[in-house]
């Protein structure tokens, strides 16, 4: 970096040589072009004009050459004034030049030293504007193109030759004007019979053709034809230059000098040109034939060197400034070796150099505005705030409104749009215009940088949002402050009051939906960042921004928002609560014991069975209590997430009009809640909203959230041993065997025909975030070990019962692939697991169940992930074990006459009363045809079971039932319009009970005929 | 025991014979009126059922005779070797070949009479039993199959039953349109697609004597099978095997009612409304009516599911059957029989 300061200043002793760089002064102002700091966020450390933003990442590609610490190697004076900013640029262009290859136009940058002694302009001020003419402009464009292809054409590079002369041939017939009035100019001519020779010397070069890679020897026959269609037009022309080629050589520089010091002195410009003939004609244009000479070869070292530099730059964001360093860096250390090695070449040079500037310093005044003049982008400022003119608020409204009719144009360059912008602010703060003027322009800030992407798939750059970010902070602040203010998106443009203080001000705009916006902005780049990357992590860490803007976004609108809008934001504060386990609750909860009885025990012995119906006295009276509590709770804390799930959404519940938001609030309050284990809570808030039957009708996202909390509610049930309740709430989600899908947790592979890449689009858009995710293992793990507890009893109950019916088809289905294992080792996965537990279950082994349901590999698959994780386990065991015995019952009563109650509960580890309650409910329910001896507790079984020839018999006749069942159908078919036999045996007889199964589809027929 | 059973069923046999030699010309409808089995046959067949069968797994050979009249005589036998997976390219009828040349060197009969097959709890009526049994009455006309049940032979009671096909059926398996208008037409039903041939087993007289004397010798009380009680496993395994019968009896008729609604459905189907209405106004003008065929030939048929399937389980359905009200009255005699005795002991 020093040494890139250092560097210009040695150059500047160095004598000059004028004669052939001159031609290409011309050429120069467009790089500076792009070099211009436009972005003037009056940030910059340094307390320099140029105000780039950095230290750390220069939006704009100005590189102004201001010293501050950062690598944009500013090094512009620290003397300046606001006016002046659009001068400073010629102070830092022979910088940018000698830094380079940064700027996407590098090729053009690296013109060497050429331009080297300008930096003597450094020290001058000179304030003189030019005004160019339409003709410089054109004719520096094509001069700019044509230095492109000559650079082409040196390195071989056709393809890249045929692209700039396309450009150049627009290019020609935009300045068309100009030249119907003077004439075709000389240089034109001389690119196009220098072209046209190279071509041909290329063409013929039968070997090197050979060698040209594919894409340039297409692009030399294309360019080839081309040309000499296009050069048919001006062959009068060509064919006279070519006769005298020094003569039109030294007319053109003259007109470019005219053209580019146009406005000048003419004195100095005089001799300028004076000089430029002479050493033009000492040096006649064997740049362009000859390579060897010195001058030349040192500037191809740097066209090589920045050629390929730019290439590889261009593909690179603008934002990547931190690989750009090193990649200066690197190039320093290039050119300092490039340098030495020049340094004994360039004596000669050297000499001529500094010689040169001294001329140059005659002729300040020229040069100045030659380069100046080549800024295109300056033009704008001038026209954004004319120097002199007074800023007043009309004036930059009228500007503002003009920047933004640029936008979503086809050509405007958004990021430049952004740049005016800020610029405008910084204007307009400096000449105190108002906070609603300011207000308004910040407003269009966050919204142009919403713009930024035209595609509503891509996500916004990371810095980008950093940037957004901090306008909407701003924002806030600036709107805190001024509370007098008037927002909203219902101002109508002509009612805005921006600058009269005697009335209230008003400003068209709504932070609102900038919030929201930038909230879709932010769960897209969660989208789209890899979830186990640092960089996840970093963007999550905004979140907590994210959160503190919309929360302070709510308290700006709880003073003066509107219910539908204090609605939008409370959803938005909702949906960035709803998912969060609150831990600090928790623990409070834990340091305070409850009143209310303690986890353990409330799990209730009895309703275990089928847990479903029974629950609703003792909750109830819970609930209330629970409730109770929770007032207490809310009044003194504030912050405890429930409480505020609680306000917010009674506030939605309340106020809402539209469906959408009242849906989405319930939804996260169920999750909330069953996320808190408060299941009664989640249960009857879910059965109030009637959400079930309705939930089809919403859109994806909305049906996402719903599958979600079901899928909580379902996890909660479990955790508070309701098995049955977590069964039912997961089974849809689970025997779909889609529930990444239906959680929008990620897509399943499937082929492009049933989803073409538009769809494909649409829902990945849907996907939730990683850091909201429910494990997909915990949720699979927690339905099967819910479904083998409701299974395993059920399949020894009816063992011999044809007419069995699956409760689970995926346990199952998972049972089966346990079976068709043709080796049973240990198990490994979490499915594994769960069969191997079922196995042991079905011959009520339940301490061999439990081995393989809790367990170290299961603890840390699944069930370490619960929050109350000993309290699960606990629960687990009970479960286990308790429906351990009733399988043990189902299986092995045919085997006793009688069995004691306490051995049982010896054998379950599990208490008399609790035996005693479930085998009660087992008579009850006549699963078990038994009796209980009180005095001896014991259970006298009946052997009412039919035996096993009976049950085969049984099962026959029902099949048989369906087998006549079957025929008389084939029967009804054959006779089609006289089923009048059948139909009154349905009624009556002895077909009773198989009578609802003929119905439906078959019925209809026999009305069609 | 099958020895001493046959004594009588010789006997009998020898009435049979004397009636079908009149016949036999005229009966035409079948060849064989009678099968006559030598002893040794039946023990070889007993013998390589013990020797290779077990479980469900059947075992195969051919029976070789001849025909006396209406009469067919089954003197001697040779087993199928058991297939394993090693000789795939084992050539069954160059071995039977090879059998049959060198029974004929040691001067045994050897003409080719059919085959015999083992059976697993009266499973037996199948397709490839019909299959293998049209071919042999194809190139062989009086052939036919003996079926062994070795289950009930170790019940106490030896099973040995003969099959033939019936002449109608041979009629269709060589049309091999098992379509239902064809079975309808040849007016088959599971009852009559297997005749049983009725069997005489037939020893030389001095094996006969032999027998008596041996008869002597032996102790009643060691043949007591026929007297057990545990009759639960075979019944059960009867059951389930009837069910799944059932079961599959229970799909193929709703395969057949599937395909009797696509017809209906597509007789009724629009386009061939529109072709008759259009015939009708046709007609009105005097013009010839569109042929329907085309339509037809558009909108093919579905195709009508074959019924042979559905025959062949009806009539296994019926074997069971047979068999379970065969054992199960004689279990219930037994029982009766048993629970006498114990009233009697008390």
């Amino acid at each position: 970096m020093s040494k890139m300061g250092v560097k210009p200043r040695e150059f500047g002793l160095k004598p000059r040589e004028l004669g052939v760089k001159k031609p290409q002064f011309g050429v120069k102002p467009r790089e500076f072009g792009v070099g211009t700091c436009v972005c003037f966020s009056a940030q910059c450390p340094a307390g320099c004009l140029c105000r780039c933003p950095c230290p750390c990442r220069c939006p704009c590609r100005c590189r102004c050459p201001c010293p501050c610490p950062c690598r944009c190697r500013c090094r512009c004076p620290p003397v300046a004034v606001a006016a002046m900013s659009r001068f400073f640029t010629t102070g830092s262009d022979s910088e940018s030049e000698s830094s380079a290859s940064g700027d996407e136009t590098a090729p053009k940058a690296a013109g060497g030293p050429y331009s080297k002694p300008l930096l003597l302009s450094e020290d001058e001020e000179d304030t003189k504007r030019v005004v160019r003419s339409a003709r410089d402009k054109r004719y520096e464009e094509l001069t700019n193109l044509i230095r492109s292809i000559r650079n082409a054409m040196k390195i071989r590079d056709v393809s890249r030759c045929l692209e700039e002369f396309e450009l150049l041939g627009r290019a020609w017939a935009k300045a068309k004007g100009v030249v119907d009035r003077e004439g075709v100019p000389r240089f034109y001519l001389r690119i196009l019979a220098d072209l046209e020779d190279y071509l041909n010397e290329l063409w013929e070069d039968k070997e090197g053709k050979k060698k040209m890679n594919k894409n340039n020897a297409k692009a030399l026959s294309s360019l080839r034809q081309k040309l000499r269609k296009y050069n048919r037009d001006y062959e009068g022309q060509i064919a006279a230059y070519r006769q005298n080629p020094e003569q039109s050589d030294e007319d053109e520089e003259k007109s470019r000098r005219d053209s580019e010091g146009s406005g000048s002195s003419s004195g100095a410009e005089d001799d300028a040109g004076n000089f430029l003939k002479r050493r033009e004609r000492d040096e006649p244009r064997s740049r362009y034939k000859e390579s060897e000479s010195e001058p030349e070869s040192e500037s191809d070292e740097d066209w090589g060197d920045s050629a390929s530099e730019s290439d590889s730059e261009s593909d690179e964001d603008d934002g990547k400034f931190t690989s750009l360093a090193s990649k200066f860096l690197k190039k320093d250390e290039e050119r300092r070796g490039a340098e030495r090695r020049r340094e004994e070449k360039a004596k000669k040079k050297l000499e001529r150099k500094s010689r040169r500037e001294e001329e140059e310093e005659e002729e300040e005044g020229g040069e100045w505005e030659k380069v100046k003049g080549g800024v295109p982008l300056i033009k704008e400022k001038p026209k954004m705030f004319a120097k002199g003119t007074e800023i007043t608020v009309g004036l930059v409204m009228k500007k503002l409104n003009e920047i933004l009719q640029a936008r979503g144009k086809k050509g405007t360059d958004r990021a430049a749009q952004i740049e005016l912008l800020q610029h405008l602010v910084a204007v307009a703060h400096e000449h105190q215009l108002g906070v609603p003027l300011e207000l308004k322009i910040k407003f269009n800030i966050v919204a142009s940088l919403y713009d930024y992407n035209p595609n509503l798939a891509a996500y916004m750059k990371a810095e980008l949002w950093q940037r957004c970010l901090g306008c909407i902070e701003e924002l806030l602040e600036l709107l805190f402050a001024h509370p007098e203010i008037f927002v909203g998106e219902n101002v109508l443009e002509e009612s805005e009051n921006l600058s009269n203080p005697e009335q209230p001000f008003r400003v068209r705009g709504c932070v609102l939906t900038l919030v929201e916006r930038m909230d879709e902005e932010f769960t897209k780049i969660m989208q789209n960042t890899d979830p186990h990357s640092q960089e996840y992590v970093e963007h999550l860490k905004d979140e907590a921004r994210v959160c503190g803007i919309i929360g302070r976004l709510q308290r700006y609108l709880q003073a003066k928002g509107s219910p539908e809008e204090l609605c939008r934001v409370y959803l938005l504060r909702v949906l960035h609560t709803y998912y969060k386990f609150d831990y600090a609750a928790a623990r409070r909860r834990q340091v305070r014991p409850r009143p209310q009885v303690s986890p353990g025990p409330q799990v209730s012995p009895g309703p275990q069975v089928s847990p479903g119906p029974q629950v609703s006295p003792d909750p109830q009276e819970k609930e209330k209590e629970d409730e109770e509590k929770e007032k207490q709770e809310e009044e003194e804390e504030e912050e405890d997430s429930e409480a505020l799930m609680e306000r917010l959404c009674r506030f939605v519940y309340a106020k809402d009009r539209t469906d959408r938001i009242r849906t989405c609030a319930i939804l996260c309050h169920i999750y909330h809640h069953a996320l808190h284990s408060r299941w009664y809570r989640a249960r009857d808030l879910m059965l109030m909203s009637h959400l079930q039957d309705n939930i089809q009708h919403a859109d994806p996202p909305v049906q996402i959230l719903y599958n979600r909390t079901m899928v909580q509610l379902g996890i909660c049930a479990f955790r508070q041993g309701l098995i049955k309740d977590a069964h039912n709430a997961l089974l849809d989600i689970q025997s779909s065997g889609r529930a990444k899908e239906l959680l929008g947790q990620g897509l399943l592979l499937r082929s492009l025909q049933e989803r073409n890449a538009e769809q494909e689009k649409v829902e990945k858009r849907r996907q939730v975030p990683f850091h909201m995710h429910v494990n997909l293992e915990l949720l699979e793990c927690v339905y099967l070990v819910a479904a083998m507890l409701l299974e395993i009893p059920y399949m020894a109950a009816h063992e011999f019962d044809a007419r069995r019916r699956m409760i689970s088809k995926q346990f199952h289905h998972q049972l089966r692939v346990g079976e068709r294992q043709p080796l049973l080792g240990p198990p490994e996965s979490m499915r594994e697991h769960v069969v191997a537990a079922s196995k042991a279950m079905k011959t009520g082994d339940w301490r061999r169940c439990h081995r393989f349901v809790v367990n170290e590999k299961m603890n840390g698959k699944v069930w370490d992930l619960f929050p109350e994780a000993d309290q699960v386990r606990a629960m687990l065991v009970r479960k286990i074990q308790e429906e351990s015995l009733r399988t043990y019952l189902f299986t092995y009563s045919s085997v006793y006459d009688s069995i004691s109650m306490e051995t049982l509960a010896a054998m379950f580890e599990l208490d008399l009363p609790t035996v005693h309650g479930i085998i009660s409910k087992m008579i009850i329910n006549e699963e078990l045809m038994a009796s209980l001896d009180q005095p001896t507790a014991t259970v006298m079984m009946h052997r009412t079971e039919p035996t096993a020839t009976q049950n085969l018999a049984l099962q026959l006749a029902e099949k048989l039932g369906n087998l006549v069942e079957n025929n008389e159908r084939v029967l009804d078919q054959r006779q089609g319009a006289y089923g009048g036999y059948f139909r009154d045996q349905k009624d009556g007889g002895y077909r009773k009970g198989d009578g609802y199964l003929r119905r439906g589809g078959f019925r209809q027929e026999r009305g069609n005929y | 025991m099958a020895s001493r059973k046959e004594g009588s069923g010789a006997a009998g046999g020898g009435f049979g014979s004397a009636k079908g030699k009149g016949k036999a010309a005229a009966a035409g409808d079948s060849a064989v009126k009678q099968v006559q089995i030598d002893g040794l046959v039946v023990l070889k067949i007993i013998k390589h059922y013990q020797e290779e069968g077990q479980g469900n797994e059947v075992v195969q050979g051919v029976l070789l005779g001849l025909v006396v009249d209406d009469r067919l005589e089954i003197t001697n036998c040779f087993p199928f070797p058991q297939h394993t997976e090693d000789d795939a390219d084992f050539d069954e009828v160059q071995y039977q070949m090879e059998m049959m040349r060198s029974l004929r060197h040691v001067n045994i009969d050897h003409l080719h009479v059919g085959w015999y097959q083992s059976t697993y709890y009266g499973s037996f009526v199948t397709r490839a039993l019909l299959d293998s049994q049209f071919s042999y009455q194809h190139a062989i006309e009086e052939s036919v199959v003996l079926i062994y049940d070795p289950i009930k032979t170790a019940q106490g009671s030896l099973s040995l039953k003969a099959y033939r096909l019936t002449p109608k059926l041979m009629e269709v398996c060589k049309e091999k349109d098992f379509s239902p208008e064809a079975l309808k037409k040849a007016n088959i039903a599971y009852e009559n697609m297997f005749e049983e041939v009725p069997i005489v087993i037939k020893n030389s007289y001095l094996i006969n004597v032999m027998l008596w004397e041996l008869e002597k010798k032996s102790a009643v009380a060691d043949r007591h099978e026929l007297l057990s009680l545990a009759s639960s496993n075979h019944l059960g395994k009867s059951l389930q095997l009837l069910m799944d019968r059932v079961d599959e009896m229970s799909q193929d008729i709703v395969k057949y009612n599937t395909y009797l609604r696509n017809v209906s459905k597509q007789q009724q189907q629009k386009h061939q409304q529109r072709r008759q209405q259009e015939n009708i106004q046709r007609q009105s003008r005097g013009e010839p009516p569109l042929p329907e065929e085309d339509i037809n030939k558009l909108f093919k048929p579905p195709q009508p599911p074959p019924r042979m399937e559905s025959l062949l389980i009806a009539g296994q359905i019926n074997t069971y059957c047979q068999n379970i009200k065969e054992f199960n009255a004689q279990n219930l005699g037994k029982l009766f029989m048993a629970q006498a005795l114990q009233d009697y002991n008390n």
